[in-house]
């Protein structure tokens, strides 16, 4: 089973190595000429620069926005606290083929012209859920008393909050934050139909697979397949940390 | 927790201005996210809902005059309806595929697994967030007319032209679908898995059942909500993809994804586009619906 999901992307890998264009086995050398070539293309540098910026802009807002109503979810009994809490999973009992065609639409009846703003809206709406679970999940079990304690010996509300529940729940936020960054990383579905001029990587590598063969896509993929791998690793550290 | 609360009930007697700051605490917390989703998803999709039932002016324009001919059109149309029933039923196919072949792996992984465990569930999540779009086209490498297998059987002679039906084709399609929705339905149907106390394998096994026995009458019951989620997290997840029938599919299988996003990119019809979408997440809704009642219904 393992061979069936990790294969495909050892070929990649191997063969971003390759030192001809090729795809053929007998291996005629090691190179890093499709390196290079990504990295002195302009196309690809752009993209990976959009890429980032859309990711991290996104990351940002998402941690403060979903931070904020985990804490009152879970913290506040209110009226209609279910409702909020269906709200935030919803988004992800949804294809992105109808988010993006949602959004889309929208924009094109306010007149809001595409670019990498639109697709940062798409992808904040997509990775709520995620980090809201995570947060959720951690809050849910936050021992109080010690927020109790830290009242009792006369911190206010923010004192508390940020000398005694943020540094606890901050290796959530982090991993949380590092799921969300590599969602937003890959996401294709939202952004085609979100994106103005400007390409963000997974376009730029969607468009160049479905026009040419590229050999250079294999070494693109490489990276955006380290880029990724560090973050699972970084939030599996994270996690053994917790459970110390 | 309830002992914190009463403590916290007997020292700050909550009077009317201190629930009404309570109320303002919580709007503050909670509103931020509530107006993320509302303004870029709810709105968003209450207005493609009102488009759906105007006309279409010409590329990109919609006139606003009520109609139902969209729908009519979606439901009536036979080529949508040929599509409609290649793509849900090749993505039904893919999501049956998922949680049948995800079922021994959860069952290795939750009962026969010791010290493995962590590093079985740690690769599946690493495949899970391995790149959708270089998993595609990692599958395009190896089943393309220049891909590594045609190759391969080119130069040991088995075949002289490159095999076409292997790219583009529904098989392409499945496959990787399977490649990229099978993790998901391993993590589902494991932590479904985990709830079973092992003791009652056990016993199960001194009572004399065999082992084929035991997990039809006690694993899989007892996971079933597992299976359900899976299955229908893929069937929707898949239906609705047109990245993967676009880059793998050829034009022998366009979904109704790609009708939709054609209606929309190429074409420029946003009403019937939006009418199509609804008639799928009709659709989505009530598969989720009738799986879930039988599921009830069985534990009766």
């Amino acid at each position: 089973m393992f061979v069936f999901l990790f294969a495909p992307i050892a070929i990649v890998v191997l063969f971003s190595f390759n030192k001809t264009a090729s795809l053929t086995f007998p291996f005629h050398g090691w190179s890093l000429r499709w390196y290079r070539a990504v990295f002195s293309s302009p196309l690809y540098r752009d993209a990976i620069v959009a890429s980032l910026r859309v990711a991290l802009i996104t990351v940002l807002v998402v941690v403060v926005v979903g931070t904020l109503a985990g804490i009152g979810v879970t913290r506040h009994d209110f009226r209609g606290r279910g409702l909020v809490r269906f709200f935030m999973l919803f988004p992800a009992a949804l294809p992105g083929l109808f988010l993006g065609i949602a959004l889309l639409s929208f924009f094109v009846q306010t007149k809001v012209s595409l670019s990498l703003w639109t697709v940062t809206v798409g992808h904040l709406v997509y990775v709520v859920p995620y980090f809201f679970l995570v947060v959720v999940s951690r809050l849910q079990r936050f021992d109080y008393l010690l927020e109790e304690a830290a009242r009792d010996l006369g911190a206010g509300p923010f004192a508390t909050f940020r000398r005694v529940t943020l540094p606890l729940i901050a290796p959530s936020l982090i991993a949380g934050a590092l799921v969300v960054f590599s969602l937003s990383w890959d996401e294709v579905f939202i952004t085609f139909f979100t994106i103005g001029a400007q390409n963000t990587l997974p376009l730029v590598i969607y468009s160049t697979v479905k026009q040419s063969v590229d050999p250079s896509v294999n070494a693109i993929s490489t990276l955006l397949l380290a880029g990724s791998l560090v973050f699972v690793l970084s939030v599996r550290r994270l996690v053994a940390d917790l459970q110390q | 927790m309830t002992a914190t609360a009463v403590a916290r009930e007997r020292l700050v007697p909550i009077g009317f201005s201190a629930r009404r700051r309570q109320r303002l605490v919580v709007a503050l917390l909670v509103g931020p996210a509530v107006l993320v989703v509302a303004g870029a998803l709810l709105v968003p999709a209450a207005n493609l809902f009102v488009q759906s039932f105007m006309e279409s002016g010409g590329y990109g324009q919609v006139t606003y005059h009520f109609t139902l001919s969209n729908y009519t059109d979606a439901l009536r149309d036979p080529v949508y309806r040929t599509v409609a029933w290649h793509s849900f039923g090749l993505g039904a196919l893919s999501a049956l595929i998922c949680v049948v072949a995800g079922y021994p792996a959860a069952y290795y992984i939750t009962f026969k697994l010791r010290r493995g465990r962590t590093l079985a569930l740690f690769l599946v999540v690493v495949s899970l967030f391995t790149s959708y779009l270089v998993r595609l086209y990692a599958w395009d490498t190896i089943l393309g007319s220049h891909g590594v297998i045609n190759t391969a059987l080119i130069h040991l002679g088995i075949v002289k032209e490159p095999l076409l039906f292997l790219l583009f084709s529904r098989t392409a399609v499945l496959i990787a679908w399977v490649n990229v929705f099978l993790p998901y339905s391993i993590l589902m149907l494991t932590s479904s898995m985990q709830n079973i106390r092992p003791d009652l394998l056990e016993n199960a096994r001194d009572l004399g059942t065999g082992p084929l026995r035991t997990f039809t009458r006690v694993v899989l019951p007892l996971s079933m909500p597992g299976a359900v989620a899976a299955f229908t997290y893929t069937f929707i997840l898949t239906s609705g993809d047109y990245i993967t029938p676009a880059l793998l599919g050829g034009t022998s299988s366009t979904s109704l994804a790609n009708i939709v996003s054609d209606e929309f990119v190429a074409l420029g019809n946003r009403p019937a586009g939006a009418a199509i979408s609804f008639v799928m997440l009709t659709i989505f809704f009530l598969v989720y619906l009738v799986l879930t009642r039988l599921e009830k219904l069985r534990g009766i």
